[in-house]
């Protein structure tokens, strides 16, 4: 169907707009919109004067500037932002840095904001670097050609990063944003070098180290550090149902009690204040509460097949960097919608991290559409003989 | 750069089914936590989100035998206030310290108390929480609860008992049939948010309570009030203590009447007598209400006296050492081993049959009665009339008997035995086992409870006591009642007489212990009609002044008794 009507289009122009992608991308924004509502409309009449929409006109506001920014970037090529890489990368340095400011916000007992004066707006530095980073990843894999194949253009292509992910772990006391630019790295590596070893051994001694962390947890019985007590809440989270296993139990409280069916749209009790963060990193639970198995297979088919339709275009791509740079918005998108669920489900330990599109956010929707915006402006320039 | 190309597709293809797969592990995961541990989590959520509040059962009434009703409930209310709910504390203030008359500071302290739920004040009247609930003020919550209610107040207090602040039985028969009166208590579930506040939309769960079964009871209402004014009668001519009336069933065990005046008023049982000191601590208090919630037939042990002669004559009888045609000769006095043991006649009865002795209660010749028969075999007989074991009366509290250990008893411990001195048992311990004695020989197990009954009236339990059979011979209880007739209409209990009716009777007056206090206790167990026995009763004056002795202050009042009641029962009269 979508391979059909690309090569009619051709036959009219030149350009290639992938609807469905845009259609995926609309249809989880618009979900978004409506489990927000449903999520925060109880929270937000007691504490916003009665204001059942406060959270939803936000979102939805956020989301109608990240369409404009997502259709203007779309239209210009995307070559045209090679030039900034370096400066992204300072950038999103600086504006780490700018929380630390009088400008910072802290909310949550950490520092992840800074408010832009003038408009009032709020910005996540962690999502500038996020964006930044698969810019300036894309246009070094491209610079090295077959010197990423050693060891050193490996190193070189972790190292990049790095400084940054320390940053936003230290600085914003962000560790989940942190995990997600290497990530992000990590996957925009393996993509461009054609080894597999390098890999495998990566992922096994990742395993192998979360398990010597889990297992040293457990040793300290829920004494140690916030994160140490984290894992134990995961290991156990009605242990630690009063302290740092309560999010987790009362997300689960939700999943569970939503069953096959669900008790349908806007039934929750679970947000009606028991669950801490409904509307944000914990929607995917009220989901599941709402909507039931049904609901969240729905949400999780759509992430996959966004994930496929960016396949496509990352595989089509006319030269390199364009592949690259939708393998990098790949991997944000999936590697944070993957950790999302695994935390709302308890699979691994809680950490904050939203869900792409849906969970309540403004920055974190804007730079989530003007990166799709990349990968459309990425798939006007797909060629027919290359299909 | 072609080559490059292909490597770059395989890579991203590998990519997207790697990331798939970890959304289809989730997937699974979301499986399992929604399809198989859905009840454990939907049962743990609905813990958290329900708010419980208790409905009280109605609790079950208590009847007397003809269905009068003894113990009620009346409606009251509970008003409390949610804190969370609450939208114009001033006006709930004020409206609440106007309608119950509390102090505002009281009421402003626990309106503006931050809790879940505050009890202001609990036993309001229905009419006074009605009116509260015509305000409809956010977050004043109005209850309606039972409280107990006795339409007879003092009647028969010792026996009813009364109940405490959860409705709970405390003492008599409210805490003994506790498990047939109370039913099953209710409970509104709530809806409510992580705040407590109510969700409107999802309504209210409720847990009907389930009242409890009334409780249909031997009493009579009528007899037990006219016992109860010729006990306080007694009382005031005699200046007595107190005053006991039980009025029994001797064929059957049901107890018609058991009063001990004074009795107290039932619905304001924590009231302390006019003239108590004030200022007395928790223990003091505590002390003077157990004794007047007392029931002294059941709980009090005294030594019977003569009226115990019933039991040794029937024991002689039985054991052959006596018949009623045996002859003694009474002195005054009898020797045993070294003491000498008056007879209450100084002069002595002189030559007299064992009917007449009897009738004269004459103590030497029960003494000697006694004697005959021997330590063991006289013990084996108070033992099997069962006088050692506690009659098993459906009352908390019964007092056990206090006797000599049989290694113990020598001759002198028997002769008094045999008088019915040295040694102590219960009111209705004396009255059982004269019963058993009069009614053929049948050991019965003196109650009140008969039956349990829903609200319907159908009956759902009928209550049985075991009854032993062949603790004397019926020839010994013919002779026995025959005896005993002659007592009444001949003997020391002429005033227990009643005109038209055939009764028997024996009289008692015992000195208390210290010996020589001059503090006596007045009795008569009396029974009709003497041939067939169908109510017995016995009457005791604790420290009559004036006149002290049984015949003379104990028996008018049985006869008084039964005069009204036999007639009342349907018991014919006896033409003579």
């Amino acid at each position: 169907m979508a391979g059909k009507s690309r090569r009619r289009r051709k036959e009219q122009t030149e350009y290639f707009f992938d609807y469905s992608l845009l259609f995926i991308v609309l249809f989880l924004l618009g979900f978004g919109l409506v489990m927000i509502y449903s999520a925060s409309s109880y929270s937000a009449v007691v504490d916003y004067d009665g204001d059942a929409g406060h959270f939803m006109k936000r979102q939805l506001l956020a989301i109608i500037i990240g369409l404009v920014m997502m259709i203007i970037v779309a239209n210009i090529d995307y070559h045209f932002w090679e030039r900034f890489a370096v400066l992204g990368y300072i950038v999103s340095a600086g504006a780490i840095l700018m929380v630390l400011t009088p400008l910072g916000i802290e909310s949550h007992k950490a520092r992840r904001w800074f408010r832009i004066p003038g408009i009032g707006l709020q910005v996540q530095p962690a999502e500038i670097a996020k964006l930044c980073m698969i810019l300036l990843l894309a246009v070094m894999v491209c610079k090295m050609g077959k010197g990423i194949r050693s060891m050193k253009g490996f190193l070189i292509m972790v190292c990049i990063p790095a400084p940054i992910a320390v940053m936003i772990w230290q600085i914003t006391d962000n560790l989940s944003s942190a995990l997600i630019v290497m990530a992000i790295a990590i996957l925009m590596v393996f993509v461009a070098s054609p080894d597999y070893k390098k890999f495998v051994i990566m992922a096994l001694i990742v395993i192998a180290v979360a398990a010597i962390v889990v297992f040293y947890a457990m040793q300290t019985e829920g004494q140690g550090s916030f994160r140490l007590r984290r894992i134990n809440a995961w290991l156990n989270p009605e242990s630690q149902s009063q302290d740092t296993g309560f999010q987790t139990l009362q997300g689960l409280y939700a999943i569970g009690s939503g069953g096959i069916w669900g008790k349908g749209l806007g039934q929750s009790m679970q947000k009606l204040k028991f669950l801490p963060e409904s509307q944000n990193d914990m929607i995917f639970s009220i989901i599941c509460e709402e909507l039931g198995l049904f609901g969240a297979i729905a949400v999780i088919v759509m992430f996959i097949m966004l994930i496929w339709r960016m396949m496509v275009i990352a595989n089509n791509a006319s030269d390199l960097f364009g592949a690259m740079l939708v393998v990098g918005v790949i991997g944000h998108i999936a590697v944070q919608a993957i950790l999302n669920i695994a935390v709302v489900t308890n699979t691994i330990p809680n950490t904050g991290i939203s869900l792409p599109f849906i969970s309540y956010g403004g920055s974190s929707v804007m730079f989530l559409l003007v990166e799709i915006g990349l990968v459309l402006s990425v798939a006007k320039r797909i060629q027919l003989r290359e299909m | 750069m072609e080559q490059n190309r292909i490597f770059h597709r395989r890579k991203i293809m590998t990519l997207f089914f790697l990331l798939t797969a970890a959304f289809l592990f989730l997937f699974g995961r979301l499986v399992y936590l929604m399809v198989w541990r859905a009840d454990y989590y939907s049962t743990l959520a609905t813990q958290l989100h329900e708010r419980e509040r208790d409905i009280k059962a109605a609790r079950g009434r208590i009847l007397d035998r003809n269905g009068t009703v003894l113990a009620d409930n009346k409606t009251v209310c509970t008003i409390s206030v949610i804190y969370n709910q609450i939208e114009d504390p001033e006006s709930v203030i004020q409206v609440l310290c106007d309608e119950l008359g509390m102090s505002e500071e009281s009421v402003r302290k626990k309106v503006e108390k931050y809790s879940a739920m505050e009890r202001i004040k609990s036993n309001v009247d229905k009419e006074i929480g009605d009116r509260i609930r015509e305000y409809d003020l956010p977050g004043v919550k109005v209850d309606e609860d039972y409280k107990r209610y006795y339409p007879y107040g003092e009647l028969a207090s010792k026996v009813l008992g009364f109940t405490g602040g959860d409705n709970q039985g405390i003492v008599g028969l409210e805490v003994k049939y506790e498990e047939v009166l109370k039913g099953e208590a209710g409970s509104i579930l709530t809806v409510t948010d992580a705040a407590g506040i109510e969700v409107e939309r999802m309504g209210e769960r409720r847990l009907e309570p389930v009242p409890g079964y009334d409780l249909r009871v031997s009493l009579d209402r009528n007899i037990q009030t006219y016992a109860t004014q010729l006990a306080y009668q007694a009382m005031e001519t005699k200046e007595a203590d107190s005053v006991s009336i039980l009025v029994m069933n001797p064929q059957n065990g049901e107890i018609y009447a058991c009063v001990n005046v004074p009795e107290f008023d039932l619905n304001q049982p924590y009231e302390l007598p006019e003239g108590t000191q004030e200022g007395l601590s928790t223990e003091e208090r505590q002390d003077i209400l157990n004794n007047i919630w007392r029931n002294g037939c059941i709980s009090d042990t005294y030594e019977p006296g003569s009226t115990f002669k019933i039991i040794t004559a029937a024991a002689g009888l039985e054991s052959g050492a006596v018949t009623p045609e045996s002859t003694f000769s009474c002195p005054g006095f009898i020797v045993v081993d070294d003491r000498k043991i008056r007879c209450h006649k100084v002069g002595g009865h002189g030559s007299e049959d064992f009917v007449h002795a009897t009738m004269n209660s004459c103590n030497p010749v029960f003494i000697t009665v006694g004697l005959r028969m021997g330590v063991e075999q006289y013990y084996s007989y108070f033992e099997n009339f069962g006088l050692k074991k506690k009659t098993g009366v459906d009352l908390p509290g019964e007092a056990g008997t206090i006797m000599h250990k049989m290694e113990d008893m020598g001759n002198v411990e028997l002769a008094t035995v045999s008088f019915g001195q040295s040694f102590q048992i219960t009111p209705i311990q004396l009255l059982t086992t004269a019963s058993s004695i009069v009614n053929g020989g049948r050991r019965i197990t003196p109650h009140l409870g008969m039956e349990a009954l829903d609200s319907e009236g159908n009956v759902v339990e009928t209550f049985t006591y075991p009854v032993e059979e062949g603790i004397v011979s019926e020839e010994t209880s013919a002779t026995m009642r025959e005896i005993l007739e002659m007592v009444v209409s001949e003997g020391g209990g002429k005033n227990g007489q009643v005109e038209g009716y055939r009764v028997g009777g024996k009289t008692a007056t015992s000195q208390t212990l210290p010996r020589g206090s001059g503090r006596y206790i007045a009795s008569f167990v009396g029974f009709a009609p003497a041939d067939d026995p169908q109510v017995i009763a016995i009457a005791i004056i604790n420290n009559p002044q004036g006149v002290y002795y049984g015949g003379q202050v104990s028996a008018p009042i049985v006869r008084q008794l039964f005069e009204n009641i036999l007639p009342y029962l349907g018991i014919m009269e006896y033409n003579q």
